[in-house]
């Protein structure tokens, strides 16, 4: 609260010299991003994919790519894109199958349960990771009740304190599924840069965007299969799919334009 | 959202309290407001800050801890990482990509796994060894390089100023 004050009322007067101006502006610009990112709900209604034709009315290579979708895809959920997008989109969609599927539920909540003690000998201190896993855990047990939770679901996901401890826990699943197979995952990692300083400045801080590398750490980590459709200036007429792990059984397809992630379902199923 | 960092907050200070990191004090002004903390820092062996026990204070944003807390010096301090009023200016209190100072990449930046603890630690190694490419206070950081032993005289009286003396 105090640092608004400060930004509204130093900005246009005087230079001062204890104030650091980069700072400042750097607050600006969050507080402008922050705008832009409120606009969209965290997890928005399902809408037809049709409505993704009127963005691109001027554009023939994303037409192109719009048409090629509509051929496999009935629906979009649009997610907030606020760097967590992956995450969010990724954890929605799954959770949201797993309504209808509790034979997989009933294993993924074994594995999130396994899985949390590798969290612990990835150096996360159990003061700083309970309360995620906690809240997690409560997110993923309304999954029992089935199809019926469907409203609660995208209640919770739209709730920041919920939808926001969701995104940390997946990071540090997959910082620590990184961390774990540091040196398979160290070829990935541009400049000198370890598996460990990685994890600490691009998976586990909150808004920080997601590569190919997340992807495949988290969808290893958890086995489940995601196909992300890549929407680009390239002059493919398709929208390229690559799945992650490679040649796994696809739970969760996501749509990529550059930057951000987005829910895509299947013409096949409902 | 404010009940998720309050939690936190309570559990970081049980944790402090029980098992205490060496020469750090830290914990809530008063007990009904746990989102304001004080800490006293004690000066590290050997450096020019050496004796000297130093109170900051710590404020928490209501969305703790996805956003990193604000930490500033409540006595004298003249030091090239701490702003002349007192704020303090270390990349742990920084989420990555917020880079007043540009940061080296490699510096431990903000994210929901740090803690109070981790930053009091912080704070006591940049007073052991401070970090002159960040010039939160610019005749400090350049003293600190160019004149030492003047850094070193006022490091003491401010060592002396914060026992009372």
């Amino acid at each position: 609260m105090e640092d608004k004050k400060e930004t509204q009322t130093n900005i246009p007067t005087e230079f001062n010299p204890d104030l650091n101006q980069d700072e400042l502006i750097m607050q600006r610009h969050r507080e402008i991003e922050k705008e832009i990112w409120e606009s969209t709900s965290l997890v928005c209604e399902k809408e037809e994919l049709s409505s993704l034709e009127a963005e691109y009315i001027t554009d023939e290579v994303y037409q192109g790519k719009v048409k090629d979708l509509l051929r496999k895809y009935r629906y979009i959920r649009r997610t907030r894109p606020d760097g967590n997008c992956f995450y969010r989109a990724f954890a929605y969609a799954y959770f949201e199958s797993l309504l209808n599927h509790q034979r997989e539920y009933e294993s993924f909540r074994e594995i999130i349960m396994k899985n949390k003690s590798s969290l612990m000998t990835s150096g996360f201190s159990a003061v700083t990771l309970e309360d995620f896993h906690e809240t997690f855990m409560e997110v993923v047990d309304v999954l029992s009740k089935g199809t019926s939770a469907q409203d609660e679901l995208f209640k919770l996901f739209n709730d920041q304190g919920y939808s926001n401890y969701v995104v940390v826990y997946l990071r540090l699943i997959t910082s620590s599924q990184l961390q774990l197979k540091a040196e398979f995952y160290q070829n990935f990692i541009e400049g000198d840069r370890t598996v460990a300083e990685f994890c600490h400045q691009e998976v586990e801080p909150m808004y920080k965007a997601s590569d190919h590398i997340h992807i495949i750490a988290l969808s290893s980590a958890l086995g489940v299969g995601i196909r992300v459709r890549y929407m680009d200036r390239g002059q493919s007429t398709e929208a390229i799919a690559h799945d992650f792990p490679e040649g796994s059984h696809v739970h969760v397809h996501l749509l990529y334009r550059p930057g951000h992630y987005d829910i895509l379902y299947p013409i096949d199923t409902n | 959202m404010a009940g998720a960092a309050l939690r936190r907050l309570m559990a970081e200070y049980k944790q402090l309290v029980t098992n205490p990191p060496e020469g750090i004090v830290a914990g809530p002004i008063s007990e009904e407001n746990f989102f304001e903390w004080e800490a006293l820092i004690t000066g590290p062996e050997g450096t020019c800050f050496e004796g000297g026990i130093f109170p900051a204070k710590l404020i928490f944003p209501f969305d703790y801890p996805l956003s990193p807390p604000k930490m500033q010096f409540t006595c004298d301090m003249f030091h090239p990482n701490v702003y002349p009023d007192g704020r303090v200016c270390i990349s742990i209190l920084h989420a990555p990509g917020d880079d007043p100072m540009g940061y080296e990449t490699s510096a431990e930046r903000w994210s929901p796994v740090q803690s109070v603890e981790k930053i009091l630690l912080s704070v006591v190694s940049i007073l052991a060894e401070p970090n002159d490419e960040s010039g939160a206070n610019v005749d400090a950081a350049k003293m600190w390089r160019e004149n030492r032993e003047e850094f070193n005289r006022i490091s003491e009286k401010i060592v002396r100023k914060s026992l009372g003396l």
